[in-house]
Parts: structure tokens; sequence; C-alpha cells
């Protein structure tokens, strides 16, 4: 690809307390990919996501989110922090659905959805809700707009959350184990959801242990392990190809568990 | 000596310049009070050590001496900074000062009670601490708030009377002096008890319809626990 990556992240590192989750970690995402991040339990994945929006602070890297860094910047031979002011300015165009979804009790599913918009992006109360009608037209919420997110359904529920970080107009999503929290039942509508949005041309990384997913709807596949990224190419590569004997190994087992999810997540 | 309920009807206008007196001082104390005490709890939720460290010590002092040395030391004090005030002002700063540590406790333990993830998920859309406090993390404490301060509030009413000892023209003070005119004690802290009482029904049933109120407005206590709840157990809702 000959344009610019829309995120790039650079010798991301961090730690706690002297461990390093995530370490030295390069990434460029490009406009409409669509990212599998995987790896094993405690790799770092949900790390490197919650540092890719500035809500864990890295201990060290860079981003740059279209071009214009993000968190800090080199200025010369200095490194400098930006102001919490432009982090939180820069923060809406990295869309993140957490694995909790976190959606707020106290407001109705349409004010979820329009609160950060109206405080945030400053838009008028009728833009915001104009915006949510049109999404939760496309995501089948349209009944539920009035309803509290405890009445929700928990393919609902991450819905309004997918909603939520959407009506910022983000320009790539980031999910993290968006299929872990739900009914097993569930994790098909949520994988043909994101196939959808995939399929619209949102860009996004989802962190997944779901392997359907990963490789029926990625075209790329990221392979986290002890913190670095272990393969990272195009699916075919990846999964035919790994370039490293712990990446072979934990493809061969991924790959293993898959045969199943893949017959029956056959793209709709 | 028998027990002579005219006594009371004769001091009634002195014991109704008390507790107006009081009234005045312990809503100003209230609303001085809680937003010093707001104040101190955002504080101490502030990144760093530093911030939490200081709370901590101011919290561990005003908790630890009891509210009547710390009347005297502010009223004693005061003028030795240059700072003269009437003695019922110095009273309800006291008492306000003294109170915003335990104000600051309780609006601390709503705040960090709710999951993280709301504070972060308000943040992840981009919004400022400040705005991620008013419109996400507020409204959804504000009723978990209700119980801890009345029962904090009804404290704060019966300490008021430590203020007669500055010779604040409250309750508790003209109660003494109605006591020094007759020699008749009983009546008079009878009297004096029964008003306190009176005082302190009235604001607990206020406290109960304020907190029924709050929670139909938002039901966000119901709402959290339900969601909560219904994560835990992986169920689906029965809706």
């Amino acid at each position: 690809m000959t344009e610019a990556p829309i995120l790039s992240v650079s010798g991301l590192t961090k730690s706690f307390r002297g461990r390093r989750a995530v370490d030295d970690v390069y990434l460029d995402v490009y406009k409409g990919e669509v990212i599998a991040l995987i790896g094993p339990s405690g790799c770092g994945k949900s790390t490197l996501l919650r540092c890719m929006t500035w809500l864990e602070q890295p201990d060290d890297g860079f981003i740059t989110i279209e071009g214009q860094p993000f968190g800090r910047e080199r200025r010369g031979n200095v490194i400098v922090h930006q102001s919490r002011r432009t982090v939180d300015a820069l923060r809406p165009k990295v869309g993140l659905v957490f694995q909790q979804l976190n959606l707020w009790p106290h407001l109705t599913v349409l004010e979820n959805v329009v609160r950060a918009q109206t405080v945030v992006l400053r838009r008028s109360r009728h833009e915001a809700i104009a915006r949510a009608d049109g999404l939760f037209a496309t995501l089948g919420l349209s009944a539920k707009a009035d309803a509290f997110p405890y009445t929700l359904s928990g393919g609902q529920r991450q819905r309004v959350a997918i909603a939520r970080a959407l009506a910022m107009d983000p320009i790539v999503m980031l999910f993290d184990e968006p299929t872990s929290a739900l009914d097993p039942e569930l994790v098909g509508d949520v994988l043909s959801l994101l196939r959808q949005l995939a399929s619209s041309g949102v860009t996004m990384i989802v962190v997944t242990h779901e392997v359907g997913f990963a490789i029926s709807v990625a075209d790329r596949i990221a392979v986290m392990d002890h913190g670095k990224i272990i393969e990272d190419g195009p699916k075919t590569q990846v999964l035919d190809n790994p370039s490293s004997e712990r990446g072979a190994r934990y493809l061969a087992h991924f790959a293993r568990t898959t045969s199943y999810d893949i017959a029956r997540e056959e793209p709709v | 000596m028998a027990f002579d309920p005219h006594l009371i009807v004769e001091y009634a206008p002195l014991l109704g310049e008390g507790l107006w007196m009081t009234l005045r001082i312990v809503v100003a104390a209230f609303i001085v009070g809680y937003a010093l005490g707001l104040i101190v709890a955002l504080v101490s939720l502030l990144p760093g050590r530093l911030p939490r460290a200081g709370v901590a010590l101011y919290g561990t002092i005003l908790r630890g001496v009891p509210f009547i040395i710390v009347l005297f030391c502010v009223y004693y004090g005061l003028p030795f900074a240059g700072i003269r005030l009437p003695a019922f002002v110095v009273g309800t700063l006291a008492l306000a000062i003294f109170n915003s540590a335990y104000y600051a406790e309780i609006i601390r333990a709503a705040i960090v009670a709710l999951p993280r993830g709301q504070f972060e998920s308000a943040r992840a859309v981009g919004m400022s601490p400040a705005q991620a406090m008013w419109h996400i993390i507020g409204p959804q404490i504000l009723r978990s708030l209700v119980p801890p301060s009345t029962n904090m509030t009804l404290t704060m009413i019966k300490e008021s009377s430590v203020l007669s000892s500055i010779t604040v023209g409250e309750l508790t003070y003209q109660g003494l002096v109605m006591q020094g005119n007759t020699y008749a004690p009983i009546e008079c802290f009878v009297a004096v008890g029964g008003i306190y009482w009176g005082v302190c029904a009235v604001v607990s049933w206020l406290s109960v319809r304020l907190e029924r109120r709050v929670g139909l407005a938002q039901a966000a206590q119901i709402n959290r626990n339900r969601l909560a709840a219904s994560f835990l157990s992986f169920e689906r809702p029965r809706s």
C-alpha cells in the first residue's frame, strides 16, 4: 500500500511493576483494514488497545493518528507530552469498545449515544439525535432508543456500545474481545455485525479468540506474545507461512480449534 | 420538685430564638461543608500521590480530634492571625470544616465504588475528567450519597450545640440561659432535647423523600445493579 497509515504505532512500550505488558510494538493501520489481534491470554493485547487510546499512558513510543502525533510528540530532540486537552480532542478519533462495554446505566440507549456527541463534539442535540438514529437503523436498535441498558440483551448492549463509539466518527474502531462476555448463541450475531461493519468500510482492530472471525472477516492477522507482535501480515500469509516458530505453534493450536467455527461462520 | 411545663411556655420565645440561630448555623455549615467536602474528594482523586496524601492528612487530623478542640483552636487561633470574626461565624466555619472531612470521605467512597469502566468509557469518547464527573459519575452516585450524608448531617446538627461554649446564642446556649434564670434543669433540657429531636426527625424524613425522589428520577442504582448482576451471571435479563 502506498497511502499513509491512518493510525501508526511505533516502539510502544508499557510496563506494570517491571513486567513488560507491551514491548516495543510497531503497527501501521491502513484505511479499510480489518486486523485481528490474537495471542494467548495476558500477552498484552488489551493493554495495547488501552495505550492506543491513551487511557493507559505508554512508557515509551509514539502514536500518530492521520499523521498527527497523539499523546506525546518529538519536538527536535525533546519528547513533549501533549496537554490533556489535546489528547482529549484526538481521542474520539479512536473508537474503543470495551470488553465489559461500560454502558452508562443511568442514561437511555439514545442518551448513551447522544451525550458524548453534544458534550465533546459540540453537535446540536438535533444533529446528534439524527446521527444516533442513523446508527440505530443500521444496527437494528431503533426500537430500543428509549430503553435503559439493563433491559437489553447482551447482543443489543454490544450494539449500543458500538453505536456510542461510531457516533464520534472515529477513523478506526478498536474492539476488545467483543464476544467474550456474550452468550455463545449471540457470538454469531456479533460476528456478523462486525462483518457488516467491515464491509461498510470501517477500519478496525479486533482483539479476539474467535478464530472464525479472524479467518473469515479479517484481512490481516497480528499475533502477540509476551507483549511483542511476533507475526503480522495478510491473513493467508500469517496462517500458511508464519515467520516464527512460536507464532507457528500458536497458530497451529489456534487453527485446530477452528474448523467448526469457520464452517458455522460462513459470510452472510 | 414537680415538672413545670409553664416554664417551657414562658421561655419559648428565648428557645425559639436559639432554634433560629441553630438552623441558620446548620444550613450554612452544611452548604459550606459539603462544598468543601466535594472539593476535597475530587482533589483526592487527582493523579499522583501528593493530593491523596494531603487529603489523607486533612482527614486524619479532623476526624481524629474532638470537635470542641477544633472549635477552640479556630476560635482562639484566628485572633492571633489578626482575624476577628463574630463568634457565630467562627463557629459555623469550624463546623463546616470539621464536617467537610466526613463529607469528603462519603463522596470519595461513592465515586470509588463505581466501576472504573464508567469513568474510562466517558474518557474514551473524549470527555474531560470534569465532563465525565458531571455527566456520567455524578448522576450515578447522587442517590447513594443521600443516606450517609444524612447521618453525618444529623450528627452535625447535634454537634452544633458545642457552639454554646464559645458564646454563640444557639439553642443549647439559650437553654443554659433559661436554666440559669429558673434553676429548673429538667424543664430546660427536656425542652431543648425535644427541639433537637424534632429538627433531626424532620431532616431524616426529608432525606427519605429525597432519596426516593432521586431514585425515581434516575433509577441509577437499580439499573447498575441489574446490569452488573446480569453480567456476572452471564444471564440474559428477562425483559
